[in-house]
């Protein structure tokens, strides 16, 4: 065939050079995609190719890439420069034949590159067809040639400009601003694709400077994708420190693959095929995601990581958090796809699937602990998963479901009019069965709610909401849930008002559904929809007057402002006859003083010692400072202790100095139920805001003055001899003729008294649910939920002061 | 401000998933509702959990 296309001659040859110019010239967009930024662009990547071909032939170290202050452009390498010869077929240098003819590149044939890139094959030759000018360097041969041409075609002949020992090739062009619309390069677009080369091409230097700003950088990275994995984790959270990378042959195609995880959830896989970013993917990224999931699922088998997980981990539940970077070589690349960026050779597939089941099984045994970390972050993935498909199901069904039918447990009201409407939450069936029957059902709803109970293990009581409840909420609001589904508009009830009862459990069902509400429906928080109902703890009757009182507190108010009609109090040192308002208020320090040294006792204090303590006036901070003075208060104190807590003798004292202090302290061992107690009376004490709150309440305590008192109700007297005593007798006196109910949960109401008590609008009081109640309703339910004992323990410690400081 | 569910920053201003981070927590906290494995444990009058 050669020796007739010799034949031929010159002309014919010229001829069809001629045509493949035009042809160029005329449809641009054929043969670079676009004469736009994109176009422009790629005819500097693909002069750059042709010198990583060179590198990836092993024959270049070096690429220097320079813009010039007229957009014109120069790729410069130390490869082994265009050969210049006469072409053997064309009789033209070869320099030229590249230059001019289109697919007459040495990759075309295989031979002179094993792998190369060029991605339309057109290389070289487009970019000479498309530019105003382009000037070619070559130093071979211990000579430099050069050559012009213009437009495509050559103004002069190759000549010979002088000599040297290097080689290389050196390409300067300037765009035809005739083919593209704007003809000013982007730096940080081409510094982007040439520090990716650098990574896809370990140990290369690649410079790129800038002229027209006087930027230059150089790009050079001997840990390859390595060092890419690195680069893009570089803000990120890594799970596991070592980037994990492997390489290997098979048949001809190199493979390298580098891969790290992060702890976010997004994933990154960049793909390459001879250097181009293979966007679309293709078979070598079809291989690698199949092998990844295979190999990752039988290493957590093998090694029981799955426990508790119903199914395998998908690939989804893997890639997440997973950076990677795949780079395969290969002889004959097929691109396919919308951009031509998706590698098609089938056969890849397999490669690639065979060297990560080898490398990666083999990486995973070598690494447990590493290992352990992926796998525990898939999992987590697959946990993530599947709450989210529920989440989508039990939306799904709702909107099945849509108003059309209501939940068969609520009982709706016959006003339409959201805004004049209510909804009722009531747990438990029996009192929502009263709600029911006591309501106004012209504009009261009721949806009675069980918190379920679990019976995890032996003695331990769980509640939750299930799966039906929260649904059936859902339904009842009408207003949706999500993003996208939740309309305001929608809500059927403007007031939505939990009703449940007053002790733990209700208090529990209350925080479940307020953080609920707060999480997945913050605008209802947010617009001030959501109420608490305040159901009374107590029913106080006496003869026909009743009264519903809501809680403890309350109920020990009540008490005290009746039996303080009736009842004086007298004393010897206190004021004369103290009765009416001013008993009630004296009591109330006596109660507060009380409960102070009670809570102190909890502590393993003895609350006899430390109300002398407190009523001693000579008693101070200072006093500990001084062991003599402190010794002479001792005798009054075990005086208060035999007369007012004769059970707690003998009491014996021992002062000791407090180390380090310059104080000392008391240590007084008493007596309780037959047990040796001992009470430390130290600094910390004397500071203690219990033990300042309790001396200020003696001061007060003056005025009802000191035990004995003598109790005056109803024609009879009688004495008690400590403040303990006196509170015990005031309430024993004061609830005489009532009768006390407590209720212990909302259904032991009848409907009247429900109706009567909690909901109805003229006499009820709601509380408002504010957002800062629905954040602290969330944090309460973080901490109980039980997967995190220790927070959750100190939690109750520490909120079990706080309520019982709300008791006082 | 500290995201109920992974405990990252969730700014509130702003944010359609307050007070999630994002979609992706809000989805599997309804998913945890509607899968009922959100659980409160009883506890005894001391406050501490039974059987710890």
């Amino acid at each position: 065939m050669g020796e007739n296309l010799l034949k031929i001659g010159y002309d014919a040859e010229s001829i069809k050079v001629l045509e493949g110019l035009e042809a160029v010239r005329k449809r641009p967009a054929m043969y670079i995609g676009s004469t736009g930024a994109t176009g422009l662009h790629h005819l500097v990547y693909e002069v750059v190719d042709n010198s990583i071909d060179e590198a990836l032939a092993g024959h270049c170290r070096k690429i220097g890439i320079t813009i010039h202050v007229d957009n014109s452009i120069t790729v410069e390498d130390d490869g082994r420069g265009i050969p210049v010869k006469e072409h053997p077929v064309k009789r033209r240098p070869t320099v030229e034949v590249v230059l001019t003819e289109l697919h007459a590149g040495g990759k075309f044939e295989n031979k002179a590159y094993k792998v190369s890139g060029g991605l339309h094959g057109v290389g070289i030759t487009v970019v000479n067809f498309l530019s105003e000018w382009l000037d070619v360097e070559i130093k071979r041969d211990s000579h430099i040639y050069h050559q012009r041409y213009e437009k495509g075609r050559p103004v002069v002949q190759l000549s010979v400009e002088g000599e040297s020992s290097e080689t290389g090739t050196k390409i300067t062009f300037k765009p035809d601003p005739e083919v593209f619309e704007n003809t000013v390069f982007n730096f940080d677009k081409i510094a982007q694709r040439l520090r990716e080369l650098a990574f896809l091409n370990a140990g290369i230097s690649i410079v790129f400077t800038d002229e027209r700003s006087g930027k230059a950088i150089e790009f050079k990275y001997d840990g390859g994708i390595v060092s890419f994995i690195q680069y893009l984790n570089k803000t990120k959270t890594t799970i596991h420190q070592n980037v994990i990378y492997f390489t290997g042959e098979r048949d001809g195609t190199e493979i390298e693959i580098a891969m790290q995880w992060d702890n976010g959830y997004s994933e990154k896989i960049f793909s390459f095929a001879n250097n181009i970013n293979t966007v679309e993917g293709g078979t070598h990224l079809t291989g690698f995601k199949s092998a990844l999931t295979r190999c990752i699922n039988s290493y957590a088998a093998n090694t029981n990581l799955l426990k508790d997980l119903r199914e395998s981990l998908q690939g989804d539940d893997i890639r997440e958090g997973l950076t990677a970077v795949i780079s395969v070589r290969i002889r004959n690349p097929q691109f396919e796809g919308q951009t031509k960026t998706k590698l098609g050779n089938s056969e890849v597939e397999g490669y690639v699937k065979s060297l990560v089941n080898e490398k990666l099984s083999m990486f995973l045994e070598e690494n447990p602990s590493t290992a352990k970390k992926i796998i525990g972050k898939a999992v987590e993935g697959a946990r993530a998963r599947e709450a989210a498909r529920k989440a989508r199901e039990l939306i799904r069904r709702k909107g099945a479901l849509e108003t059309s039918s209501l939940p068969g447990k609520l009982a709706d009201c016959q006003e339409t009019n959201p805004a004049l409407s209510e909804l009722f939450i009531v747990e438990g069936d029996s009192a929502g069965g009263s709600a029911k029957q006591g309501r106004d059902r012209r504009n009261q709803a009721i949806l009675p709610i069980r918190g379920k109970i679990l019976n995890v293990e032996k003695a331990r009581f769980d509640k939750m909401l299930s799966n039906e409840e929260i649904r059936d909420i859902i339904t009842a609001l009408g207003c949706g849930i999500g993003k996208e589904d939740f309309n305001l508009d929608k809500l059927r009830y403007h007031r939505i008002i939990i009703m449940t009862d007053a002790d733990i459990d209700g208090s529990h069902i209350r925080t479940l559904l307020l953080t609920f509400f707060y999480r997945q429906m913050m605008p209802l928080v947010e617009g001030g929809y959501l109420y608490i109902a305040q159901p009374p703890l107590y029913k106080a009757k006496k003869g026909k007057v009743e009264r519903y009182i809501k809680d403890d507190a309350a109920m020990d108010d009540f008490i005290l402002g009746s039996v303080c009609e009736t009842l004086t109090i007298r004393s010897a040192c206190g004021e004369n006859g103290l009765k009416g308002q001013g008993l009630v208020k004296a009591l109330n320090w006596v109660a507060r003083f009380n409960c102070i040294l009670r809570k102190m006792s909890r502590r393993r204090m003895e609350e006899g010692v430390m109300e002398a303590f407190s009523l001693e006036r000579g008693f101070n901070a200072d006093t500990l400072k001084d062991e003599k003075t402190l010794n002479g208060l001792l005798d009054g104190i075990k005086a208060h202790l035999s007369q007012r807590y004769p059970e707690t003798t003998p009491v014996r004292f021992s002062i000791v100095p407090d180390k380090g202090k310059g104080t000392f302290m008391v240590r007084c061992y008493s007596r309780k139920n037959g047990v040796q107690i001992e009470t430390v009376v130290d600094l910390a004490f004397a500071r203690s805001p219990e033990f300042q709150e309790l001396r200020r309440l003696g001061t007060e305590l003056d005025r009802i003055g000191r035990p004995p008192f003598y109790l005056e109700a109803g024609g009879t007297t009688s004495e008690v001899d400590s403040f303990r005593a006196l509170m015990d007798r005031v309430f024993e006196i004061g609830k005489r003729g009532f009768y006390i109910q407590r209720y212990k949960g909302l259904g032991e109401m009848n409907p009247d008294q429900l109706w009567e008590t909690t909901m109805d609008p003229e006499k009820r009081t709601l509380l408002q649910v504010r957002i800062e109640d629905a954040i602290e309703a969330d944090g309460v339910f973080t901490r109980l939920m039980g997967d995190e004992v220790e927070p959750r323990r100190e939690f109750i410690e520490e909120h079990a002061l706080e309520v019982a400081n709300l008791d006082i | 401000m500290s995201c109920p569910l992974c405990k990252g920053k969730a700014s509130w201003k702003n944010n359609p998933y307050r007070p999630f981070c994002s979609e992706r927590c809000r989805l599997i906290d309804l998913g945890r509702w509607a899968e009922g494995s959100y659980v409160i444990q009883k506890t005894d009058k001391k406050g501490f959990g039974i059987g710890e």
